[in-house]
C-alpha cells in the first residue's frame, strides 16, 4: 500500500504546484486589471470577455462534461443581469444581496428545466430551451411594470467595494479564476465522472449506479448559475441591461463560443468567448461593406466545427500531446478483495415467474430460477431464446409484464437500473459499453463509486481499488490510457473491472465472449475461474458451450422464451430437449 | 527585460486587443477636426445608418467647402453599433479611445443612447442624438443634445392635429411594444387625455410580426373613427397598413415619423394613401429643408428622410457650436451649443433649453399618392 | 362570428406558411437525424432570387420563379456539400452549429451583396382577393394554402408510389440498411437536401408578396416551422402539416383574444405543453434518440 501512497502523494504534489503556478498567474491578471489605466473601450471589452467567459463555463458543464444542449443560456444570463439590475435601481437593494437572490431565482429555473431532461434528449430539449429563451424574453419585454420592458433598466449599481471599472473588472476576474478552477476540477470529481458517464454512454452510466436523472438536473442548475453570476457580474459591469442583450440570437452566440473554444475545458470557453467577442472587433476595418465582416464569421464558424472537431483548445491540447511523453507509474498493488455483503441466505436471486411481452410477442413468458450464492450460473439458449431480454429485465432496462425479481431477499422488480446497481447487481454488456472519453481508471472509478459499495471513499482509496481491479484483470500497468486505445478483449476486461470494483452481490455477464479469439477467451475463462474463486456469485448468459461448459456449476436452459431445462451441467447438456432444441438447432454455436 | 514594465505590458495587451485603433492614433496628429459617428452599419437597422452616413457626409462637405471648423478640415470617424445595444455601447467606447475626436454624432434608437449614456459622460464631450425617448435629456448627463424633437412632442402634436384639425375623438392607438412604441403610446395617450379624449382601443405588437388580423379586427370592433401608430420597422408597417385596408377600416390615420419614411411607402404603396405623419422633417417646411433635399437627392438618389436630416443637423450644430466657442474644449462648446437660439436647421428651428432639448414641435405631412405633402407646422414653447 | 372566421382564415394562411418550412425541415431531419438552423435562409434566398430575376432583370414571373427553384436546387446540393457532408459521420451537435454558421453565413453575404433595404416582389395574381360576407380572403394566402395541399399530395404520391421516393424513405429510415440494398445513400442525402431547399424556396417566393423581402424574412418562420414540427411529431409529414396549420390558427386566435405581444409565446407554450404531456407529437412515433 505504500508505494500506492507515494504515487499518490507525488500526484497531489504536482497538483498543488500547479494550483500555486494558477493562483499565481491570478493574482498577475487581478494586479494588472486593478493598477493599469486602461480606456474604456479595452475595459469594455474586457468587461464583456470576462462576465461572458463565466456564463460560457456552465455550457462547458452542461455540454461539455454532461452532453445535454441548452439554447437559454442568455435567458439565464439575463435573469441574473436584472436581478442586479432591478434590486439595485427599483428596490434600493445591496448588489450582495441581488446577486443572492438572483442565483437563487436562476436555480430554480434551471433545475426546472433540467427536469424536462429527464423524457427528452437531443433536439426535443433543445426545442424547449428554445421556448423557455422566447418567453422569458417576451415577458421582460411585456412585464413592464416590473422589468422596463424594452426600455430597460439603467444606471445599476456596482457594490461599494468595487465601486470603480477597474476595481470591479479585477473582481470579475477573480470570479471567473474561481469558477474557472472549479470547473476545471469538476470532472476528476464524482459528479463530474458521473456526468461524463451519462454523456458517454446513458445506459451503461444507469447500470453502473449513477442517478442519470439527478446527473442532467445537477448539471443544468450548473449551467443556469453560471449563467446567472455570469449575467449578474454583466449587469453591474455596464450599468445598463436591456431584452435584446439576452435574445436568442445571444444564446447561440453563447453556443458557438464553447464549442469555438473546445467544450472539453474551461480554457476553451475563455479562448472562445475572447474570440467571438474580439473577432467581429478585428473585422471591423471591413465594415465598408455591410454583413462581409459577419459573413466571414459565419464561414469561420464553420471551418472550426469542419477542421477542429475538439475546438481551438481541443486542436493545441491534440498537437502538444504528441510531445509530451506520458506519464507513467507503477507501483506495488495490493490484491483486489471482493467484500460481500452480510446477508448469508443461500439464495442471491431468485427469479419468480417472470414474464415479457412486447405486444403479441412474448419473448419471456413465465421464467423461474434461482442462483445459488458463490455459484456460477449459466443461463443459455440459441438465438432468440430470450435470454437478452431476460437479461434486460434483471438490470431494470425493461419493466416485466410479470413476476418477480429478488436480489438477495430484496424485491427490485421496480427498481431503477440505478437502485438495482445500489442494491449489489453489476453487470458487463454484449457489446460494450464503456465511457469512451474516458481512462480505464476513471472507468473503473465509476464502478468504485457505486452507491451502497461498502469501501472506503476516500480519493485515494478509490484510485487504490480502482488499479486493483484492473490490476486484477492484468491490465495494471495500462490503467492510465483512454479506453479507445485498448483492443476489443481487452475493453471487455476493463468493463469486467468497472463491475468487480463496485463489489456486486451478484455479476451479471451478457455473452462475455462475444467477438474475441480464441486466446483472448481462454485468457477469459481463467479470469472467470479466479473471480468465481473469490466466492462471488456470477450469472452469465452466453452461448458459447465451451467457455459455459467450463466454467458454470448450474445451468438455465431457455427456448423460445420458456424454461426447458436447468441443473448441473452434465444432467442439462444431456437432457434429450436441450440437445434438440438447442444444441441440435444451433450445433455450430460453439465451433 | 528591466525595460519591460508593466506600463509597456499593458500597451501591449491593448495593442493586441485595439490594434486598428491603437496605429489610426499613433498615425493621426490632428491636422483636422474629428467628429466620431456612431451608425448601425449591420444588422436590422442596416439600412437607416446609410441614411445617417450620408446626411452626415453632405454636413462634412458643406463645412469643409465653407472652411472647416476653427480653419481646419473636418473628418468623420465612423464605428458600426451592429443595431445592438452592446454593440453601440463597443462603438462607442472605441471611438472614445481616440483623443483626438472632439465630439460625436450616435443613434437615433432610444435604447442605445441609453446604453451609451454612461460612456458618454465618463469621456464628456458633446454628444448629438437623434433617440425621441423624453428621459434621455432628463438623465443628469450634460453632454446629450438632442437634434431631433422628442416623443412627448410628437404626442402632442398628433393629439392636436387629430382632436382639433380632424375633429375625431374615437382613437385607436398601435404601437410597437419595444421602448420607441411604448414610450410614444404613452405621449400620445397623456396628450390625448389633456385634450379630453380617451382612446378606446390600444394595441400593442411585438417587432417582425408576421401577421397583423387580430390588432385590425380589435380596432375594428372599438368603432374607431381615427388611427394612430407608433412602428418601428417599416416592413411591419407594410403589412399592418395593407391589411387593415384589406380588412375595410379607411378611418383617417395620423402615424409617427415611421409612416412617411421612404422605404415605408415603397412597401406599403397605396395603402398608405391619404394617411398623415407627424415628421421632425418635411422637405417643404422650409427653405432650409428644401436645401437639403435637393443635395441629399441629387447623391442618394431617393427622398430624404429623418435619418438623414438630423445627423446633416447634428454636424452643422456642432460645427457652429465649435466655431462660436472658438476652441474644441468641450464645456466651452457645451455652454456654446446650449446658447445656440433659432439656428434654422433641415429639421426645423433650433432654441436648446437647459436638458439639451434642441427642437420643440413638429410637422404634420400628408402621403398624397405616395408623395409627402406639408400639411402644418405646430409649434410648441421650449 | 365574422371574426372567428377572419381569424381561422388568416390562421391557416400563415398556418400554411409553417408548415411548408417545416416539411422542409422533416425531410432533412428524417434523412440526416439533425436540425438544420439555417433552414430559413432557404426561404429568405429564393425570395432574393426572385427579386433579382423578375424585378431587377424584369424577366417574365413563370421564368423567373423556374429559374428561382433552380437555383435552390442547386443551392440546396452546395449547401448539402459544405455543411453536412463533411460532417456526417459525428454527432448531431456539431451539424447543428455548422448549420448555424451557414445561417449567418448566407444571411450576411446577402447583405453584402444585396444591401439592407428589404425588396417588394408582386404577387403571383393579379387581383388582390375578395369578400365572402365581412370576411375578406386574401388571394396570396388562398394560393398558399392552396399549394400547400397540392404539395403534400405530392409527396405523398412520391415517396409512398415512386422507387425513387421508397429509396428516400429507405435511407431515411436506415442508412445501413439501405447501402447494404444498392442505395446510393450519399446521393439520396443530397436529393434530399435539393427537394428541402426548393420547398422552402416555394414557401420564401410565396410569402415574399406579404411579408416583403428582407434577410431577416425567414428567422421567426423557421423557428416557428421547427416548433410546429415538434408539435406535430418529428420525422413525419403530415405531422408537420398539422402542427403548422395548428400553430398558425393556435397564435392567432391567441393574439385575438389574449394578447398581441405574447403572440410567439402562445407558440412556445403550446410546444413546451406537447414536450411534456405528448412527446411524440400528435402523429409520430417518438423518434429514439441516442444521448
Amino acid at each position: 500500500m505504500s508505494s500506492m501512497i507515494e504515487i499518490y502523494r507525488a500526484s497531489a504534489q504536482r497538483k498543488q504546484r500547479g494550483l500555486l503556478a494558477y493562483i499565481a498567474l491570478i493574482a498577475v491578471l487581478v494586479y494588472v486589471a486593478a493598477t493599469t489605466t486602461f480606456d474604456g473601450y479595452v475595459t469594455n471589452i474586457l468587461m464583456q470577455a470576462v462576465t461572458y467567459s463565466v456564463a460560457v463555463m456552465g455550457l462547458t458543464v452542461v455540454l461539455g462534461l454532461c452532453g445535454q444542449i441548452n439554447l437559454a443560456q442568455a435567458a439565464f444570463f439575463g435573469l441574473g443581469a436584472y436581478a442586479v439590475g432591478l434590486g439595485t435601481v427599483d428596490y434600493g437593494l445591496s448588489y450582495w444581496i441581488c446577486m443572492g437572490l438572483g442565483l437563487i431565482v436562476v436555480l430554480g429555473f434551471g433545475a426546472f428545466l433540467g427536469t424536462s431532461t429527464i423524457r427528452l434528449g437531443g433536439h426535443y430539449l433543445a426545442m424547449v430551451t428554445i421556448s423557455f429563451q422566447q418567453i422569458l424574453t417576451l415577458v421582460m419585454i411585456n412585464w413592464i411594470p416590473v422589468t422596463h420592458g424594452p426600455d430597460g433598466v439603467s444606471r445599476i449599481l456596482k457594490p461599494t467595494l468595487f465601486n470603480t471599472p477597474q476595481s470591479y473588472l479585477a473582481f470579475c476576474v477573480v470570479v471567473l479564476a474561481v469558477v474557472g478552477y472549479l470547473v476545471w476540477q469538476l470532472p476528476s470529481t464524482k459528479l463530474g465522472r458521473a456526468m461524463r458517464a451519462v454523456r458517454d454512454n446513458e445506459l451503461a452510466a444507469g447500470v453502473t449506479g449513477i442517478d442519470i436523472q439527478r446527473t442532467k438536473v445537477t448539471a443544468f442548475a450548473i449551467c443556469a448559475l453560471l449563467g446567472g453570476l455570469g449575467g449578474g457580474l454583466f449587469a453591474g459591469g455596464f450599468s445598463y441591461v436591456s431584452p435584446d442583450q439576452f435574445s436568442f440570437a445571444e444564446s447561440i452566440v453563447f453556443l458557438t463560443m464553447v464549442l469555438l473554444g473546445g467544450v472539453a475545458s474551461p480554457i476553451g470557453a475563455v479562448i472562445g468567448t475572447g474570440l467571438l467577442i474580439l473577432i467581429p472587433e478585428w473585422l471591423r476595418f471591413l465594415k465598408s461593406i455591410p454583413g462581409l465582416y459577419l459573413a466571414i464569421y459565419g464561414l469561420a464558424v464553420i471551418l472550426i466545427v469542419l477542421f477542429m472537431p475538439d475546438g481551438i483548445w481541443g486542436f493545441v491540447v491534440q498537437r502538444f500531446k504528441s510531445l509530451r511523453g506520458a506519464l507513467r507509474l507503477s507501483a506495488e498493488l495490493p490484491e483486489l478483495t471482493l467484500v460481500q455483503t452480510q446477508s448469508h441466505a443461500d439464495d442471491v436471486l431468485v427469479v419468480d415467474n417472470l414474464a415479457k411481452h412486447f405486444g403479441g410477442l412474448k419473448a419471456v413468458d413465465d421464467i423461474s430460477f434461482i442462483v445459488k450464492r458463490g455459484s456460477v450460473h449459466a443461463l443459455i439458449g440459441p438465438n432468440g431464446s430470450g435470454k437478452t431480454t431476460t437479461l434486460n429485465v434483471l438490470s431494470g432496462l425493461y419493466t416485466p409484464t410479470a413476476g418477480a425479481v429478488k436480489l438477495d431477499g430484496q424485491d427490485i422488480t421496480h427498481f431503477a437500473p440505478h437502485e438495482r446497481t445500489a442494491s449489489g447487481l453489476g453487470r458487463t454488456f454484449q457489446n460494450i459499453r464503456l465511457f469512451r472519453s474516458m481512462t480505464a481508471l476513471e472507468n473503473v472509478i465509476i464502478g468504485v463509486e457505486r452507491p451502497g459499495n461498502p469501501v472506503d471513499h476516500a480519493p485515494i482509496a478509490l484510485e487504490g481499488r480502482a488499479r486493483a481491479a484492473l490490476n486484477f484483470v492484468g491490465l495494471g500497468d495500462r490503467a492510465d490510457e483512454l479506453v479507445t486505445s485498448f483492443s476489443y478483449g481487452h475493453q471487455r476486461l476493463i468493463e469486467i473491472a468497472r463491475a468487480l470494483a463496485g463489489n456486486p452481490t451478484l455479476l451479471l455477464l451478457d455473452e462475455p465472449a462475444a467477438g474475441l479469439n480464441s486466446t483472448e477467451k481462454m485468457e477469459l475463462r481463467d479470469l472467470l475461474k479466479r473471480i468465481a474463486a473469490k466466492g462471488l456469485t456470477i450469472l452469465i448468459i452466453d452461448h458459447d458451450m465451451t467457455l459455459v461448459s467450463e466454467v458454470a456449476e448450474h445451468i438455465t436452459v431457455l427456448n423460445f422464451g420458456r424454461r426447458i431445462a436447468d441443473g448441473d451441467p452434465v444432467s442439462v447438456l444431456n437432457h434429450p430437449d436441450v440437445v434438440t432444441a438447442y444444441l441440435g438447432s444451433d450445433a455450430n454455436a460453439a465451433h | 527585460m528591466t525595460n519591460f514594465t508593466r506600463r509597456s505590458f499593458t500597451s501591449a495587451l491593448a495593442l493586441g486587443v485595439a490594434a486598428p485603433a491603437f496605429l489610426r492614433n499613433a498615425s493621426a496628429q490632428s491636422a483636422t477636426i474629428k467628429i466620431g459617428q456612431v451608425v448601425p452599419i449591420t444588422g436590422p437597422a442596416a439600412e437607416a445608418g446609410k441614411y445617417a452616413m450620408a446626411g452626415a457626409k453632405i454636413a462634412l462637405d458643406e463645412i469643409n467647402k465653407k472652411g472647416g471648423i476653427l480653419g481646419k478640415q473636418v473628418e468623420i470617424i465612423t464605428e458600426d453599433d451592429q443595431t445592438t445595444n452592446p454593440g453601440a455601447v463597443l462603438a462607442f467606447s472605441k471611438l472614445a479611445t481616440n483623443p483626438d475626436i472632439v465630439a460625436f454624432v450616435t443613434s437615433i434608437r432610444s435604447t442605445q443612447v441609453h446604453a451609451m449614456a454612461p460612456d458618454i459622460a465618463k469621456i464628456a464631450k458633446p454628444t448629438m442624438f437623434g433617440g425621441t425617448d423624453p428621459t434621455l435629456t432628463k438623465l443628469g448627463n450634460p453632454w446629450l443634445f438632442r437634434c431631433r424633437p422628442n416623443d412627448t412632442f410628437s404626442g402632442k402634436v398628433i393629439a392636436e392635429f387629430g382632436v382639433k384639425e380632424l375633429g375625431l375623438k374615437k382613437w385607436g392607438i398601435v404601437h410597437s411594444t419595444d421602448a420607441f412604441g411604448t414610450n410614444g403610446m404613452k405621449a400620445l395617450e397623456a396628450s390625448l387625455l389633456a385634450l379630453g379624449v380617451t382612446p378606446v382601443a390600444i394595441q400593442g405588437y411585438a417587432n417582425q410580426s408576421q401577421d397583423f388580423t387580430p390588432v385590425v379586427l380589435a380596432l375594428k370592433q372599438a368603432g374607431i373613427d381615427i388611427i394612430s401608430s407608433y412602428f418601428t420597422f417599416e416592413n411591419d408597417l407594410g403589412i399592418f397598413a395593407r391589411q387593415l385596408r384589406q380588412l375595410g377600416v379607411n378611418a383617417p390615420w395620423v402615424g409617427s415619423p415611421s409612416i412617411v419614411n421612404t422605404t415605408a411607402i415603397k412597401l406599403a404603396g397605396a395603402a398608405l394613401n391619404n394617411t398623415y405623419g407627424v415628421a421632425d422633417y418635411a422637405e417643404e417646411s422650409s427653405p432650409e429643408a428644401k436645401a437639403f433635399a435637393d443635395t441629399y437627392r441629387a447623391m442618394m438618389k431617393v427622398a430624404p428622410d429623418n435619418q438623414s436630416s438630423w445627423t446633416y443637423d447634428g454636424m452643422n450644430l456642432l460645427a457652429v457650436a465649435i466655431n462660436k466657442a472658438g476652441k474644441t474644449d468641450p464645456e466651452a462648446v457645451r455652454a456654446a451649443m446650449l446658447s445656440i437660439k433659432g439656428y434654422k436647421g433641415a429639421e426645423g428651428e433650433y432654441n436648446f433649453d437647459a436638458n439639451g432639448d434642441g427642437l420643440h414641435g413638429y410637422n404634420v405631412v400628408k402621403n398624397v399618392g405616395g408623395k409627402i405633402e406639408f400639411a402644418k407646422h405646430i409649434e410648441f414653447p421650449a | 362570428m365574422d371574426m372567428v372566421f377572419q381569424l381561422l382564415f388568416q390562421g391557416i394562411g400563415i398556418g400554411s406558411v409553417y408548415a411548408l418550412v417545416a416539411l422542409g425541415f422533416v425531410l432533412i431531419f428524417r434523412a440526416t437525424n439533425v436540425v438544420n438552423f439555417a433552414q430559413g435562409e432557404f426561404s429568405m434566398v429564393a425570395a432574393f432570387l426572385m427579386v433579382i430575376f423578375s424585378v431587377d432583370l424584369e424577366w417574365p414571373y413563370w421564368i423567373s420563379f423556374l429559374l428561382s427553384l433552380g437555383g435552390m436546387a442547386i443551392y440546396g446540393a452546395l449547401f448539402n456539400l459544405g455543411v453536412y457532408f463533411p460532417l456526417r459521420h459525428r454527432t448531431y451537435l456539431p451539424v447543428i452549429i455548422s448549420t448555424i454558421g451557414a445561417s449567418i453565413l448566407v444571411s450576411n453575404s446577402t447583405l453584402a451583396l444585396y444591401g439592407p433595404q428589404p425588396q417588394v416582389l408582386q404577387p403571383l395574381l393579379d387581383f388582390p382577393g375578395f369578400n365572402i360576407g365581412t370576411v375578406y380572403l386574401d388571394a396570396q394566402y388562398l394560393l398558399i394554402i392552396g399549394l400547400t395541399v397540392v404539395l403534400v399530395a405530392f409527396q405523398y404520391w412520391f415517396f409512398e408510389h415512386t422507387l425513387l421516393g421508397k429509396k428516400l424513405q429507405a435511407t431515411s429510415q436506415d442508412k445501413e440498411m439501405a447501402s447494404l440494398l444498392g442505395i446510393p445513400v450519399a446521393t439520396m442525402i443530397m436529393l434530399t437536401f435539393v427537394y428541402s431547399a426548393m420547398i422552402g424556396g416555394l414557401a420564401g417566393i410565396l410569402v415574399a408578396p406579404i411579408l416583403f423581402v428582407s434577410i431577416h424574412m425567414g428567422g421567426t418562420i423557421a423557428l416557428k416551422a421547427f416548433a410546429a414540427t415538434i408539435i406535430g411529431g418529428f420525422g413525419d409529414v403530415a405531422g408537420a402539416i398539422i402542427g403548422g396549420l395548428a400553430l398558425g390558427v393556435i397564435e392567432t386566435f391567441g393574439a385575438a383574444y389574449v394578447s398581441v405581444p405574447y403572440k410567439d409565446g402562445f407558440a412556445f407554450l403550446v410546444l413546451v405543453a406537447f414536450l411534456v404531456f405528448r412527446p411524440q407529437g400528435i402523429f409520430g412515433e417518438r423518434v429514439a434518440e441516442k444521448a
